[in-house]
C-alpha cells in the first residue's frame, strides 16, 4: 500500500480537493500540504507505532473508542509524523479534542465510513496521475464556465490545493489573485507568459507552490497554461469593446461636425448637440500611427474611467470629446490634467478651444482645441494649451516646421555657417519679433543694445536684408522654423 | 499503626474512605455512620489487629456492600445485616468465625466492616482486598491469589438474607440480580479464609491509612502540607492540575459492558498557553488519564480529583465545568501491577485497548 516514491506523492489537500475527502469534516485545517506516502487502516492504537512516517492514519474498531482514544491517536500519529488522523463520524468530536489536534498539527478528518475512506485513498494515492489528470480537467471546464479575469484567476486558487496564483501585468501591478504569489522564489515558483489579444507580452500568471515535486509542478503549470487563453480573450472582449463603440463614434462625430451638420444620429446616442460647448482634442505626443492604434485601448479605458458621462470620438489623429454647459476652457483643463497623467506610460497632448453655441460653435471648438493641442504637442510631458491663449499663434501649430527649416537652412546658408549662427539667429528672430525696436529686442536678450548693433551689422554682412518688406515675413518663418526644428 | 476504631475515628474513617475511591463519590453517609456510632457507644471501640496478631487457622471473612449510594442513603443500614450474614455464613460453613476483614477499605466499605465488627464484637483485621474501588466483588487480590469468592452470604435492608454457593464468576452475576431485586443494597459476608490464607494475598493496613489520610484532609492547614502528607502516606502525586472545562456521558462509543455504569469523561485543561488538556475517562470511578493524547494514568493505580481550594475530594457526581482541581494519582499495592493483576482491573480489563503505563515502561 505504501509507495517509496516520495516525488510524487498527493498532498492531504489534494486528496480533499478531488479525492475521497472532500465531503469529510475538517479540523486543524491549515496544515494540509503534508504529502501522503500511504494509508493505515488501523484497528488498534498500537499500531500506529509501526505506521511510516507521512502515512494517513484511518481509525476503526477498538482504536475507534471515542474522544480519548481519538486524542491517543493524533498523539501517536503525531510521534509517527503521520499526515493526517481520519476517524469515524460517530465520535463526536469536541472542543479540547480539536484544539489537540491544532496544537499538534496534525490534520483531523471525520468520516462516515472509515474503511470505505481507506480504501478510496489507498487508490487515489497509489494512482497519483490520475487524480492529478482529474484536477486538471476540472479547472478546464471551469475556466470555460468563467468570464472575467478575477473569476479565472480564482478557479485555480480555490481548486488547485496548497498553490497561490497571482496574474501580474508586465509593469508589475497586480491585476488579479493573491499578491503574495509573486514573492514564491526558485522550485516552489511557476510562471506562464499571457500574451494580450494583440499577441504581444501584457501579463505574467505567477503561481506559488505550498510543496514541490516534479511532477506537481508540472501538473500546476499545466493548469496555469490552461487559463492562458481565456485570460487573453476575457481581456480582449475589455478591449474590443470601447474600440468598437469609438469606430461607430467616429462616424457620427464627421456627421455632425460635417457641412450639413447632421445631428440625429448624435442625438440618438445621447451627445450634447445642444447647448454652450467646449471642445477638447487629445493626440499621442510624437506617436507613429500604429503605436497609436495600439494605445486607443489604454487612452479610451483611462478615460472612461474618468468622464464616464462623456464620449471620447477618434477623429483624425487624436480624440475629440466636448463639456457643454457652464465650465470655461480654464476649468476644463484644470479636468484634463489629472487624465493626463492616469494614461502614463502613453503621453497625450491635450488642446481646449474657445466656448461655442449649438453644433456651429461646437464645430469651430474643435477646430480650435485641434490646433491648440498641435502646440501641446510641441512641448515636453504632458501638456494642456487653451486656444483662447494662444490667439492666432495657433496658426504656427500648422506649420511644416521641417519642410520649412529644410528650405530655410538653403536659403539662409550664409548666415548658417558664421561661426556664432545661433548667437545670431537669436538676436534676428528677437529683432523681428520686437517690430525692428533694436531696446526691446536688447531687453529680451538681456544684452547691451550697442550689442544688439553689433550683431544686426554681422547678420548685414551674411547677406540677410533685414529692411526689405517682401522678405520680413519669409525670413521670419524661416527663424522660427529653424529654432523650432532644433 | 492504630489498634482501636472509636467513634471519635469516624469522621476520620469517612472523610479518607473517599481518596481510594477513584473520585467514584464524595457523597456523605451520615445516617449510617449515626448508626456506626450508636454501635460503638454501647459496644465499645472495635479492636483493630494486624493478620500477624491472629493464629494461621483462625477463620475470617470479608464485609463488603455491593449496590448504590441512593439506598443507603434512603434506608441506613443498621449494623444487624452484617450479623444476618455472618451467621447464616456460619450455619453454611458449621464453624464460628474468629475476624472480620474488609472487601475493600474505600468508601462505605471502609466503615460496613467497622460497624460488622462492633456488632458481632469480633477484631476487625487492618487489610482488605482491593486497596481502592473497584466495581466488581470479584476484583480482589483474594481471587488473584486463587481464594474462592464463596460460599458466600448476602443480607438486605429489608432483612432478606441468602447464601450463594458456587463459582466466583456466577457468583458475582447471582448476586447482582438478588441485590436489584433486594431493592440496590446488600451487605455481603465473603471470601471465608483462613488467615494464612490472607497472609498471602491481603492488602495490609488498609483501614489505619484510610483513618490518617482522613485526619489529614481534615486538618491540613494548606494544599502544600496535604500534597507532601498524602505522598507520605498513600504515595500520591500531582499528575496535573487546572481547570474543568468539559464534562461528557457521550465520549465512548463502545467498550466494555458489563459494569454497572455509564461512561463518564471529564477534562481538566492545565493553565497557560502551553498547558496539557488530560482527559479522564470513568465510568463510576475514574480509570484513565489522557494528556495530549499521552495515557498518563491507569487503573488500578488510583486516579482522583483534589478540589485545589478547599482540601476535599470532587466526587464524579457532584464535578463541575469551571472547578479548579488537581489531579491525584495513587499507585496500586503492587500485586495490582503483576500481568494477572493488570489483566483483572487494569485498563483492558476496562475496555480500553491500551498498556497500562508500568507495561510501557517494562
Amino acid at each position: 500500500m505504501n509507495r517509496k516514491d516520495v516525488v510524487e506523492q498527493l498532498s492531504v489537500a489534494e486528496l480533499v480537493q478531488f479525492g475521497p475527502l472532500g465531503q469529510a469534516k475538517v479540523f486543524a485545517g491549515e496544515e494540509l500540504d503534508r504529502q501522503v506516502s500511504g494509508v493505515v487502516l488501523v484497528a488498534e492504537l498500537e499500531e500506529i507505532r509501526q505506521c511510516e512516517p507521512h502515512s494517513a492514519v484511518v481509525l476503526h474498531g477498538a482504536a475507534a473508542q471515542g474522544a480519548w482514544s481519538l486524542e491517543s491517536a493524533l498523539r501517536l500519529a503525531w510521534e509517527r509524523n503521520a499526515s493526517c488522523v481520519i476517524a469515524p463520524a460517530d465520535i463526536a468530536v469536541g472542543n479540547p479534542t480539536a484544539q489537540l489536534a491544532e496544537r499538534l498539527r496534525v490534520p483531523l478528518f471525520v468520516v462516515a465510513d472509515p474503511a470505505r475512506h481507506a480504501l478510496e485513498l489507498s487508490a487515489a494515492v497509489a494512482d497519483t496521475d490520475a487524480a492529478r489528470a482529474r484536477l486538471t480537467a476540472r479547472c478546464a471546464v471551469l475556466f470555460g464556465e468563467r468570464g472575467t479575469l478575477r473569476d479565472i484567476v480564482g478557479v485555480i486558487n480555490i481548486e488547485v490545493p496548497g498553490v497561490q496564483v497571482a496574474l501580474i501585468a508586465e509593469d508589475g501591478h497586480v491585476l488579479a489573485g493573491r499578491a503574495a504569489a509573486d514573492h514564491a522564489e526558485g522550485k516552489r515558483r511557476v510562471e506562464v507568459h499571457v500574451p494580450g489579444p494583440d499577441g504581444r507580452p501584457w501579463a505574467r500568471l505567477v503561481g506559488q507552490l505550498a510543496a514541490w515535486s516534479p511532477s506537481w509542478a508540472l501538473t500546476v503549470r499545466t493548469v496555469l497554461g490552461l487559463a492562458r487563453a481565456p485570460l487573453a480573450a476575457c481581456v480582449g472582449r475589455a478591449w474590443l469593446r470601447p474600440v468598437r463603440q469609438a469606430a461607430s463614434d467616429r462616424v457620427l462625430l464627421d456627421l455632425l461636425l460635417g457641412e450639413d451638420g447632421d445631428d440625429e444620429g448624435a442625438r440618438a446616442a445621447g451627445w450634447s448637440v445642444d447647448g454652450n460647448h467646449v471642445a477638447v482634442f487629445l493626440q499621442v505626443r510624437e506617436a507613429g500611427d500604429a503605436d497609436q492604434e495600439a494605445m486607443a485601448p489604454r487612452v479610451l479605458a483611462a478615460w472612461q474611467e474618468a468622464f464616464p458621462h462623456l464620449p471620447l470620438i477618434p477623429r483624425g489623429e487624436g480624440w475629440v470629446s466636448w463639456w457643454t454647459g457652464a465650465e470655461s476652457p480654464d476649468a476644463v483643463a484644470g479636468l484634463l490634467r489629472p487624465y493626463l497623467q492616469a494614461t502614463r506610460p502613453v503621453q497625450l497632448a491635450a488642446g481646449v478651444g474657445l466656448p461655442g453655441e449649438g453644433v456651429a460653435g461646437l464645430r469651430r471648438s474643435v477646430d480650435e482645441a485641434r490646433l491648440a493641442a498641435a502646440v501641446a504637442g510641441r512641448r515636453d510631458g504632458e501638456t494642456v494649451e487653451l486656444f483662447g491663449a494662444l490667439g492666432p499663434r495657433a496658426v504656427l501649430a500648422c506649420i511644416p516646421v521641417p519642410d520649412v527649416a529644410a528650405a530655410a537652412r538653403v536659403a539662409l546658408a550664409d548666415l548658417l555657417a558664421a561661426p556664432d549662427a545661433d548667437v545670431l539667429l537669436t538676436a534676428l528672430v528677437a529683432l523681428l519679433d520686437c517690430a525692428g525696436s533694436t531696446g526691446q529686442a536688447a531687453a529680451r536678450l538681456g544684452v547691451h543694445r550697442n550689442t544688439v548693433l553689433s550683431r544686426i551689422e554681422r547678420i548685414r554682412a551674411r547677406g540677410v536684408d533685414l529692411d526689405s518688406p517682401e522678405q520680413r515675413l519669409a525670413l521670419h518663418l524661416a527663424c522660427y522654423s529653424l529654432l523650432s526644428a532644433t | 499503626m492504630i489498634t482501636e476504631i472509636t467513634v471519635e475515628d469516624l469522621p476520620a474513617l469517612e472523610t479518607g474512605s473517599q481518596l481510594t475511591c477513584s473520585s467514584a463519590g464524595s457523597t456523605h453517609f451520615d445516617g449510617t455512620l449515626a448508626n456506626i456510632a450508636e454501635l460503638l457507644r454501647e459496644r465499645g471501640p472495635v479492636r483493630m489487629v494486624g493478620l500477624d496478631e491472629l493464629d494461621g487457622d483462625a477463620l475470617c471473612v470479608a464485609i463488603g456492600a455491593i449496590g448504590g449510594f441512593g439506598p443507603m442513603l434512603e434506608l441506613p443500614p443498621s449494623g444487624d445485616e452484617a450479623v444476618s450474614a455472618v451467621r447464616a455464613l456460619e450455619a453454611r460453613l458449621g464453624k464460628r468465625v474468629d475476624a472480620i476483614v474488609s472487601l475493600n477499605a474505600s468508601g462505605p466499605n471502609a466503615f460496613a466492616p467497622v460497624a460488622a465488627a462492633a456488632a458481632l464484637g469480633l477484631p476487625l483485621v487492618d487489610c482488605d482486598g482491593m486497596g481502592r474501588v473497584l466495581p466488581l466483588m470479584s476484583q480482589t487480590t483474594y481471587a488473584l491469589a486463587g481464594l474462592p469468592i464463596g460460599p458466600l452470604a448476602a443480607a438486605s435492608l429489608a432483612g432478606d438474607v441468602m447464601v450463594l454457593d458456587t463459582s466466583t464468576a456466577r457468583s458475582e452475576l447471582l448476586l447482582r440480580s438478588a441485590m436489584q431485586a433486594a431493592g440496590g443494597f446488600m451487605l455481603c459476608a465473603s471470601y471465608p479464609s483462613i488467615v494464612d490464607q490472607l497472609a498471602k494475598c491481603a492488602i495490609r493496613g488498609s483501614t489505619s491509612r484510610v483513618v490518617e489520610a482522613g485526619r489529614l484532609l481534615r486538618g491540613a492547614p494548606d494544599r502544600g502540607t496535604l500534597l507532601a502528607g498524602l505522598a507520605s502516606i498513600a504515595g500520591a502525586r500531582v499528575l496535573g492540575g487546572g481547570r474543568v472545562v468539559e464534562l461528557g456521558h457521550a465520549t465512548r462509543t463502545v467498550g466494555a459492558r458489563q459494569y454497572p455504569a455509564v461512561p463518564t469523561s471529564v477534562v481538566v485543561r492545565e493553565p497557560g498557553p502551553d498547558g496539557r488538556m488530560i482527559r479522564l475517562e470513568g465510568q463510576s470511578e475514574i480509570f484513565l488519564a489522557v494528556a495530549d493524547g499521552v495515557v498518563s494514568a491507569a487503573v488500578p493505580d488510583v486516579l482522583c480529583l483534589l478540589d485545589q481550594r478547599e482540601p476535599h475530594i470532587v466526587g464524579l457526581e457532584r464535578v463541575a465545568v469551571g472547578n479548579d482541581v488537581d489531579v491525584l494519582v495513587m499507585p496500586a499495592d503492587p500485586m495490582w501491577h503483576s500481568r494477572a493483576g493488570l489483566a483483572l482491573a487494569g485498563p483492558r480489563a476496562f475496555g480500553f485497548p491500551v498498556e497500562h503505563p508500568r507495561e510501557v515502561v517494562s
